[in-house]
C-alpha cells in the first residue's frame, strides 16, 4: 500500500454505479448536501426507485455490458466513479453464482477498463470484509495485507474475492494513470439498506446462536456514505478496511436492537444445512460460519488519512437506529 | 470423612471469593476485548471452580510475592490430557490469591477456540486463540497472558513420561521481547496424577481428527493435591530484537525452561503424598468407627 497522498481531485462529474442500492442513494443524497457543485449520474441494471427527489442526480437503467454504458463514459468525462454494484451474495444457487460472477467479475473488469480509457481520475470500489473469511483461527484486527481466505473455504464467495483481487491488481498496474481506492467495510447497517445483516438483526425470527457468540463490527450506512465521499479527495490509491474502533458480541448486538430471536445451536444448524442441501433449501455454509467465528478488521490505515474520529455514529447508536 | 473433600466453602472462603469477584468487577468495569470477555461469566465460573480449587485439589500457591501489578507472560509446564485443568487452577490462583486479583488470558488451541459452547465459554472467561497478534494486543491493554510453551506435546504424555518436560517453543519469548514484558516461570506439581494411568493413542486420534486420544483409567480427575510455584520474573533483554535468530532466542528460552524445572524438582520433593486428601479422612473415619 502506498501512503503518499495524491493531489485532491476537483470532482465535478461523478458516476455512481449501482444507484438502485440503498447505500448508493444515501451517498447521492449526501453529495447533494455536501458537494452541491458535483454533477452526479447514477446507473443500475435493476429498476431504479426513490431517486427522483435527489438533487443533481440523473439516473439511467443500463446493463453494464451494453454500448450505452460506454457512451456514458465517453460523453460525460467522469472525474470520479463509484463502483457500488457488487451483487448481494445472500442467496445461493448455481444460477445466482453465474449471475454474480458475470456482474461482479466481468462487470467490474469492464468498469475498470472504461474508467482507464476515458480518463477517470478517481475510482472508488466497494468491496467487503467478507473477503478475509470467517475462520476459527482468524487473528484479530486483520490488516489490508492479510490473505483473502474466504474463497479457499467457500467457493460461493469466489466472485467477491475475485472482484476484489481484480481491482487491487488493476490499481497497482495503472496507479500512474488513475487513482483507485478499494474499500473493505465491515457490516454496514441501517434502515435504508436492505442487506442481509440489517435484515438479520431486526428480524424476530433471527437465529440467536446458543453455542457461539462471535464479535462483530458495524458501521452505520450514513458513516459509510461519508467515507465514500471522502474517498474521492482524501484517500490516496490503496486498500482500506472501513470499520469503527468499537466491537460488540452478536448476542449483545441483538439485545441492543431489541431482537429476541430464536435461540438455536449453530453447530446443529451446520448439520441440518447438510440435510437441507438435498432439498435445495440450504443456506450458504459461509453465512453460518459468520455467525460462529469473528472476522474483525483493523481501521488504522483509514484513520491515518481521515483522522481519529470521523464517524458520526458509535456502534450502539448505529444498532439503536435499526429499531426505528 | 466427606466434609474433608466437601465442595462447600467455609464462610471465610466464601467471603474471600465474593470480595475477589467484586475487586475483579471493579478492575474490569471498562475492559472489553474482541473475543467476548465477560466479567459476569468469570464471576459465575469462580463460583463453580473456587470450591474445587480449594477443597478438591486443595491448591497451594508459592511465590506470590514475586507478582506485581504489571503485565506478564506466564510460562508454565503443562499436563492434564483431555481436560488440562492446570490452566484453570493457575488462573484461579491469580484471581484469588495474588494481589491485586487479575484475570489471566490463556492462549488456547484452534481446536478448542472453534468448539461449540466451550469455545464461547473460554472466550468469555478470558482465553484467546494462540496467536502472536492476539497476545500482543492483550499486552498492550496491560493484561497478562498465560502460555504453555510445551504445546499439545505437554498434555499428551503417557504415565511413564509424567513430569518429563517437553522442549519449550520460542514464540512466547519473541512476544515478550516485542513488548519488553517480563516472563513469570510457573511450575505446577500434582496435575499429572489426576489421570494416573494413561496411554496416548495418537495415531488413532489423528485419524479421527482429534489432537489427542488418551486412553485412561479414569476420565474424571482424581483429587490429586496441586502446588503452584511462581518463580521470580525473568526480565527480557532490551537489546535483543524479537526477530533475532533462533540461536539467540534459544538460550533465554532454555533459561526459563531451567527455572520451571528447578521449581518442579523442588515441588516434587515437597509435595503432599498422592491421595492423602482422600486417604487420611478415610483412615480417621475407620479409626473412629473402630474398624481399624
Amino acid at each position: 500500500m502506498t501512503d503518499d497522498i495524491t493531489e485532491p481531485v476537483e470532482a465535478k462529474r461523478v458516476l455512481i454505479i449501482g444507484i438502485a442500492g440503498g447505500l448508493a442513494q444515501i451517498t447521492a443524497r449526501l453529495i447533494a448536501q455536501e458537494r452541491p457543485d458535483w454533477k452526479v449520474i447514477g446507473v443500475d441494471s435493476r429498476q431504479i426507485k426513490n431517486c427522483d427527489n435527489i438533487k443533481n442526480l440523473e439516473c439511467f437503467k443500463i446493463r453494464y455490458s451494453r454500448g450505452n454504458f460506454e457512451k456514458l463514459f465517453r460523453e460525460h468525462e467522469f472525474d470520479v466513479v463509484y463502483h457500488l454494484a457488487r451483487l448481494s451474495h445472500s442467496k445461493y444457487s448455481g444460477q445466482d453464482l453465474n449471475k454474480r460472477l458475470e456482474l461482479s467479475v466481468m462487470g467490474t473488469n469492464r468498469i475498470l477498463d472504461l474508467s482507464l480509457r476515458f480518463g477517470v481520475k478517481k475510482l472508488v470500489v466497494l468491496s467487503t470484509f467478507h473477503v478475509y473469511g470467517a475462520l476459527s483461527n482468524n487473528t484479530i484486527f486483520l490488516k489490508e495485507d492479510a490473505p483473502l481466505k474466504a474463497s479457499m473455504k467457500y467457493p460461493e464467495l469466489r466472485d467477491v474475492v475475485e472482484m476484489d483481487q481484480i481491482c487491487t491488481n488493476w490499481m497497482w498496474k495503472y496507479q500512474d494513470k488513475m487513482s483507485t481506492v478499494v474499500l473493505r467495510p465491515c457490516n454496514i447497517i441501517g434502515s435504508q439498506i436492505s442487506n442481509s445483516m440489517s435484515q438479520y438483526l431486526s428480524s424476530h425470527l433471527a437465529i440467536r446462536p446458543m453455542d457461539y457468540n462471535p464479535v462483530f463490527q458495524f458501521i452505520h450506512e450514513f458513516d459509510m456514505a461519508n467515507v465514500l465521499i471522502r474517498s474521492a479527495d482524501q484517500l490516496p490509491t490503496g486498500i482500506y478496511n472501513v470499520s469503527t474502533n468499537d466491537f460488540i458480541s452478536l448476542r449483545e448486538a441483538l439485545d441492543v436492537v431489541g431482537t429476541k430471536g430464536i435461540p438455536f445451536p449453530i453447530s446443529v444448524a451446520d448439520q441440518m444445512n447438510k440435510v437441507l442441501k438435498m432439498t435445495k433449501l440450504d443456506v450458504p455454509e459461509y453465512l453460518i460460519d459468520y455467525l460462529k467465528y469473528s472476522c474483525l478488521i483493523s481501521n488504522s490505515h483509514l484513520k491515518s488519512h481521515l483522522g481519529e474520529n470521523f464517524y458520526r455514529f458509535k456502534i450502539d447508536q448505529a444498532l439503536n437506529l435499526l429499531r426505528m | 470423612m466427606f466434609d474433608k473433600i466437601s465442595m462447600k466453602l467455609s464462610s471465610e472462603d466464601k467471603a474471600h471469593k465474593d470480595e475477589v469477584i467484586n475487586k475483579l468487577r471493579h478492575r474490569y468495569a471498562n475492559y472489553r476485548d474482541p473475543w467476548g470477555f465477560n466479567i459476569e461469566t468469570i464471576g459465575k465460573a469462580l463460583d463453580l471452580v473456587y470450591p474445587i480449587y480449594k477443597n478438591y485439589f486443595k491448591v497451594r500457591v508459592f511465590g506470590k510475592e514475586n507478582v506485581e501489578d504489571t503485565p506478564y507472560i506466564l510460562a508454565s509446564n503443562h499436563s492434564g490430557q483431555l481436560m488440562p485443568l492446570d490452566g484453570v487452577m493457575i488462573t484461579t490462583a491469580f484471581a484469588t490469591e495474588v494481589q491485586p486479583p487479575r484475570v489471566l488470558h490463556s492462549m488456547v488451541d484452534t481446536f478448542l477456540a472453534g468448539f461449540p459452547f466451550l469455545g464461547d465459554l473460554t472466550a468469555q472467561t478470558g482465553s484467546i486463540l494462540g496467536d502472536r497478534g492476539n497476545c500482543t494486543w492483550l499486552l498492550d491493554q496491560g493484561e497478562s497472558v498465560m502460555v504453555f510453551p510445551e504445546g499439545m506435546n505437554g498434555i499428551t504424555k503417557n504415565t511413564n513420561e509424567f513430569y518429563e518436560m517437553r522442549r519449550f517453543t520460542n514464540g512466547f519469548f519473541r512476544m515478550a521481547l516485542s513488548r519488553g514484558t517480563p516472563i513469570l516461570p510457573i511450575s505446577v506439581v500434582g496435575a499429572e496424577e489426576m489421570y494416573p494411568f494413561v496411554f496416548n493413542a495418537k495415531k488413532l486420534g489423528r485419524k479421527l481428527g482429534l489432537p489427542t486420544l488418551p486412553l485412561m483409567s479414569n476420565y474424571l480427575p482424581l483429587p490429586s493435591p496441586i502446588d503452584i510455584y511462581i518463580g521470580e520474573p525473568y526480565e527480557v533483554p532490551k537489546d535483543l530484537s524479537p526477530d533475532a535468530p533462533d540461536k539467540e532466542i534459544r538460550k533465554h528460552v532454555y533459561n526459563i525452561e531451567k527455572l520451571v524445572k528447578k521449581n518442579l524438582a523442588y515441588g516434587l520433593k515437597n509435595r503432599r503424598p498422592f491421595f492423602d486428601t482422600v486417604r487420611k479422612p478415610l483412615k480417621e473415619m475407620l479409626f473412629k468407627s473402630k474398624i481399624l
